[in-house]
């Protein structure tokens, strides 16, 4: 699997809380880039030199942040209320470990015992303003001593391989796109290349926003972890993308049309390359290009992103080969960039 | 030993839960001249033992069929009933019914039952008579009545009856019984009674016998008919079905090892059977006494509990060779 | 025994019902030195003997079952997803996004496969979704495959990350399979408890086996004729949405009232607790208590039986939590009653 992966996906960034990650590819890309600043949102926008220079400017980006929760309420008995900070599915928070906290203060969210419940009860899944975090507090006052409101709540998930060169962590959205960027920016490049680590972009791509409008790059390209139904009993118009079908090339999705030109141009690199690729085959969700193409005066967005199953739940699955072709093809990219192949 | 003769031999008796005396019988008459030793319990369950001072195997297939019992004689000849096993309206509905004394009728709904809604409190049998004086001429409540229908081999190898579920495993029985060659082991072939309303001959039998070792002989469903939803994970025409699991028990692993062992060394087609509801004699008899170690071989049909349940021939003969190898193992 | 050593091995143990047997080996090896005797019964409990050595002397059984709730592979599809089945009462609302592990040899990572927001109705998302619908994702890429690599009837246990289970503060303990091995290793301390002590009975310390689907002990009580029954299981805790519950997390052992409780026994277990300030809790059942104690009471010529129970929450979800303290009461409860069950006549 892809260096950086492994640290990145363990490590928590609940959107609006990315210190950590961020931390972190400082300290790792600081010895082979040329600037770096964060901006007032938290967004980490790094600057390497390359080859050459490119009209309007090169940027990619990616971002840092995963859904996860926040602390909405200390009941009086101890328990914890949580909201979900980006999208999560209601069906896969119960009965399971969290952190909450700069402490991480380990909870369980917990679930009225099947015994209990009647049948027609047993059909419904509880929404999450409904569900509770048992942090063992007896009472609220022990309670407020570790944890606080608006504290963070991430999810409990290892990082580990299996199967056929599958990988699980949580966040591989958008943990893969941060590898990717981690691991380009250790290279030579071919042209000067802004690399925009994102916050927020989960709420809203609220981190895009600003970055776009203060690099105001000419082209950019979104790195990400897209949705991946790939399930055997889910009809195939259905199955949005395919698990080892290869990195999906942005066409379109329910937030952006991703340039035409720098669309074809991504889909006749991968096939030079002899890359497999697909398109998303169900048009939904949204990336950072969102906020970045209609930003100024306009900027060409192109998206390459992993096939990623089970996005948003604590434990999210994706395929090596469709991670290494997708830095492969994101290398591609910016060399074609380079070589002035975007054309109009 | 013919599959399909023997088959009509025990389907011409009537024998629901309860009832099995007729099939009993029928049964003994075969088995007479392979077993050292028969007997019958209190409850009707018969035993069929090949004498050895070796490991103790028992085996179990049901002698009684469902069926369903005559309540209320109506003023105008028709008969209300109750069931006795899995039996339901949609599996009644249309079908002949055949009483002990051979008075047949045919089972319907009243006119303004829903079909999507029938309960069998809205159901009837006719038996085509003037009037209840009539009618209690021929049957009376407490008379318990079965499904009345023909039994017929398909092209492709497959066997068509009422009632495989159990009597096609009492056939299988009986040819691992003919097919069983010398054994030091004491092997006992049951023929349960009261199955598909509890299981209780078996936890009787199993009480008597106290085996070390139970290998129950029932259908299991199968999952090869069109839009299955695959309660069942065995299917026709794949060889005799080792049970893994089903409603009622979960097979000992040592025991489903030993049978898929066996199945390997003598070449016998088998599968793995997983399935997600129903009910056999192994239920109570793995917990009898201090507990048997005990898993099942088992005849996939299409149809469970419908007047016509099929099962491939080929399966039957596999179910009957697994059986008479497991009979005569070295444990 | 280093008790919170156990907790955690026991509960990382993979052992759903009737594939228990890597549990039943830890259990008989853990009751090997407090016992005269620890072996593996015909059903496949596990047993352990502690025999007062006097004649004609009254058997004791204490029970506590050491299986958990599961499923079991049970078909494929065409891509290499895993149709399955339930063992016990598994509740199928917590199951999409569940890592599970294969029990292959060696084991494999699976998890319950769930379709994303994105492709789903707002209806669809209040459902949960029935078990015949949802797949096991074990990674891999075709039938074949899987065929080869998980055969039909490969049983599945639940998976905590790599922890199994936590501490957590007011030395309460978070993992899976507290019910009802938690129980199991209550009975282990008794034992300890009871290490150099004199009794007047014979104790067998029951592990059983097939609890969650067949009530697997009565072969136990059947095969050893005990005078009196104690069925050690678990119970619910008030949650924060059941708060109308009997007992309460620290609150002590639950003490069973009801046809299924045996008058003396019961009687005497209150009064161990009142003389020795022992907090306990009560709870009233009028009918089947779900647990070993229905089948203890009708074996053989029926056995004087008492059901007692620790409570806990979240029952048969992976993250089931219990007490240390209550742990520790139930054993010196457990270990008063064995020094003088007091026996008196069955009036049930």
């Amino acid at each position: 699997m892809l260096k950086y992966l492994k640290e990145l996906c363990l490590m928590d960034g609940v959107s609006s809380f990315e210190d950590n990650v961020r931390d972190y590819i400082i300290n790792e890309l600081s010895p082979v880039v040329d600037d770096m600043r964060i901006d007032a949102l938290g967004n980490l926008i790094v600057f390497k030199k390359g080859a050459k220079r490119v009209k309007g400017g090169l940027m990619l980006a990616a971002h840092m942040d995963e859904v996860g929760f926040i602390v909405r309420k200390i009941e009086d008995d101890g328990y914890i209320r949580f909201s979900a900070v980006g999208g999560i599915d209601a069906r896969v928070v119960l009965g399971r470990r969290v952190f909450i906290g700069k402490d991480m203060v380990p909870g369980v969210t917990g679930l009225k015992a099947i015994h209990l419940v009647s049948a027609e009860e047993v059909k419904r899944v509880p929404k999450i303003k409904e569900m509770y975090i048992d942090i063992a507090a007896p009472d609220k006052a022990s309670a407020e001593k570790k944890v606080s409101l608006g504290d963070k709540i991430v999810f409990d998930s290892d990082y580990l391989e299996f199967g056929e060169d599958k990988v699980k962590a949580k966040a591989l959205d958008d943990r893969v796109g941060c590898a990717v960027m981690m691991n380009l920016a250790k290279q030579d490049l071919p042209c000067d290349v802004t690399f925009v680590f994102t916050c927020q972009e989960e709420v809203g791509c609220r981190g895009a926003f600003g970055a776009a409008f203060s690099v105001n790059p000419a082209y950019a390209l979104v790195l990400e972890g897209t949705t991946s139904a790939d399930i055997s009993n889910v009809p195939a118009e259905k199955k949005v993308t395919r698990l080892g079908a290869g990195p999906v090339i942005g066409c379109m999705d329910g937030s952006t049309i991703y340039d035409e030109g720098l669309f074809r141009m991504t889909a006749a690199l991968a096939d030079e390359a002899g890359i497999a690729w697909q398109i998303k085959q169900y048009i939904a969700g949204g990336t950072d290009a969102s906020a970045i193409q209609r930003t100024r005066e306009g900027v060409r967005v192109a998206n390459i992103s992993v096939p990623v199953r089970y996005l948003h739940s604590a434990s999210t699955v994706a395929c090596g080969k469709d991670i290494k072709d997708t830095l492969k093809l994101a290398q591609l990219f910016v060399r074609a960039i380079a070589e002035g192949k975007a054309g109009k | 030993m013919d599959i399909l003769k023997t088959l009509n031999t025990l389907n011409a008796c009537f024998g629901p839960s309860g009832r099995e005396d007729e099939v009993r019988e029928a049964i003994k008459k075969l088995a007479k001249p392979f077993a050292d030793e028969m007997k019958t319990d209190a409850m009707g369950n018969l035993y069929v033992r090949k004498k050895g001072n070796g490991a103790k195997v028992m085996f179990s297939a049901h002698m009684d069929s469902i069926g369903v019992i005559a309540t209320v004689v109506e003023d105008e000849g028709f008969i209300r009933f109750g069931r006795v096993g899995g039996i339901s309206p949609a599996t009644l509905l249309s079908s002949t019914v055949r009483f002990a004394n051979g008075t047949r009728g045919v089972v319907q709904k009243n006119e303004d039952a829903k079909l999507d809604k029938l309960t069998l409190q809205e159901m009837y049998i006719d038996i085509g008579v003037a009037n209840k004086e009539e009618a209690l001429k021929h049957v009376q409540p407490g008379d318990m009545a079965v499904y009345d229908a023909p039994s017929f081999l398909t092209p492709g190898g497959m066997i068509v009856s009422p009632y495989l579920d159990d009597r096609i495993c009492c056939v299988a029985q009986l040819m691992a019984l003919e097919k069983l060659k010398k054994t030091d082991n004491d092997v006992w072939f049951v023929f349960t009674v009261q199955e598909e309303v509890g299981l209780r001959g078996a936890k009787t039998a199993g009480y008597i016998v106290d085996p070390d070792y139970f290998v129950v002989c029932d259908v299991t469903w199968s999952d090869d008919t069109p839009k299955a939803e695959h309660f069942a994970s065995s299917v026709t025409g794949k060889g005799a079905a080792i049970k893994i699991m089903d409603g009622s028990v979960i097979a000992h692993p040592q025991v489903v090892k030993l049978l898929n062992d066996i199945a390997k060394q003598k070449k016998i087609k088998v599968q793995q059977d997983v399935l997600k509801g129903g009910g056999t004699d192994a239920g109570a008899i793995h917990v009898s006494r201090a507990g048997v170690p005990s898993s099942g071989v088992s005849v996939p049909i299409r149809y469970c509990h419908y007047a016509q349940e099929m099962a491939a021939l080929s399966d039957v003969e596999d179910t009957a060779k697994l059986l008479a190898a497991f009979a005569e193992n070295k444990f | 025994m280093d008790l919170k050593k156990e907790l955690q091995r026991f509960c990382k143990l993979s052992g759903p019902s009737a594939f228990e047997a890597p549990v039943v080996k830890a259990a008989v090896e853990l009751m090997a030195p407090l016992t005269d005797e620890a072996y593996v019964d015909k059903f496949g409990n596990a047993i352990g003997v502690r025999r007062c050595g006097k004649k004609n002397a009254k058997k004791l059984l204490f029970d506590a079952h050491i299986d958990e709730i599961g499923m079991i592979v049970s078909g494929y599809d065409d891509d290499g997803f895993l149709l399955f089945t339930s063992i016990g009462g598994v509740d199928r609302r917590m199951l999409p996004g569940r890592e599970v592990t294969i029990l292959t040899d060696p084991p494999m990572f699976g998890i319950v496969a769930c379709l994303p927001p994105h492709v789903l109705s707002r209806e669809e998302m209040d459902r949960s979704i029935p078990m015949k619908d949802l797949r096991i994702d074990a990674g891999l890429t075709s039938k074949e495959k899987a065929e080869k690599l998980i055969p039909v009837g490969t049983p599945v246990s639940f998976r905590n990350g790599d922890y199994g289970g936590f501490y957590m503060d007011n030395n309460l303990f978070c993992g899976k399979s507290m019910d009802d091995r938690a129980c199991f290793l209550i009975l282990v301390r008794t034992l300890e408890l009871l290490k150099g002590r004199e009794l007047d009975c014979d104790l067998y310390i029951i592990g059983s086996c097939r609890e969650e689907v067949a009530l697997g002990a009565r072969t136990a009580a059947f095969a050893i004729a005990p005078d009196a029954c104690v069925a050690v299981d678990v119970t619910h805790a008030a949650t924060a949405d059941n708060k109308g519950e009997d007992s309460v997390l620290g609150g002590g052992p639950e003490i069973g009232i009801g046809p299924n409780c045996t008058r003396w026994m019961t009687e005497r277990m209150k009064a161990i607790c009142e003389a020795r300030r022992i907090p306990m809790q009560l709870s009233v059942m009028p009918g089947a208590s779900g647990t070993n104690g229905w089948v203890f009471q009708i074996a053989r010529e029926g056995i004087a039986t008492q059901v007692l129970s620790l409570p806990e929450r979240y029952m048969h979800t992976p993250v089931e939590i219990v007490s240390l303290k209550d742990m520790e009461y139930t054993a010196e409860l457990l270990a008063e009653f064995a020094l003088e069950p007091g026996w008196g006549v069955s009036k049930c």
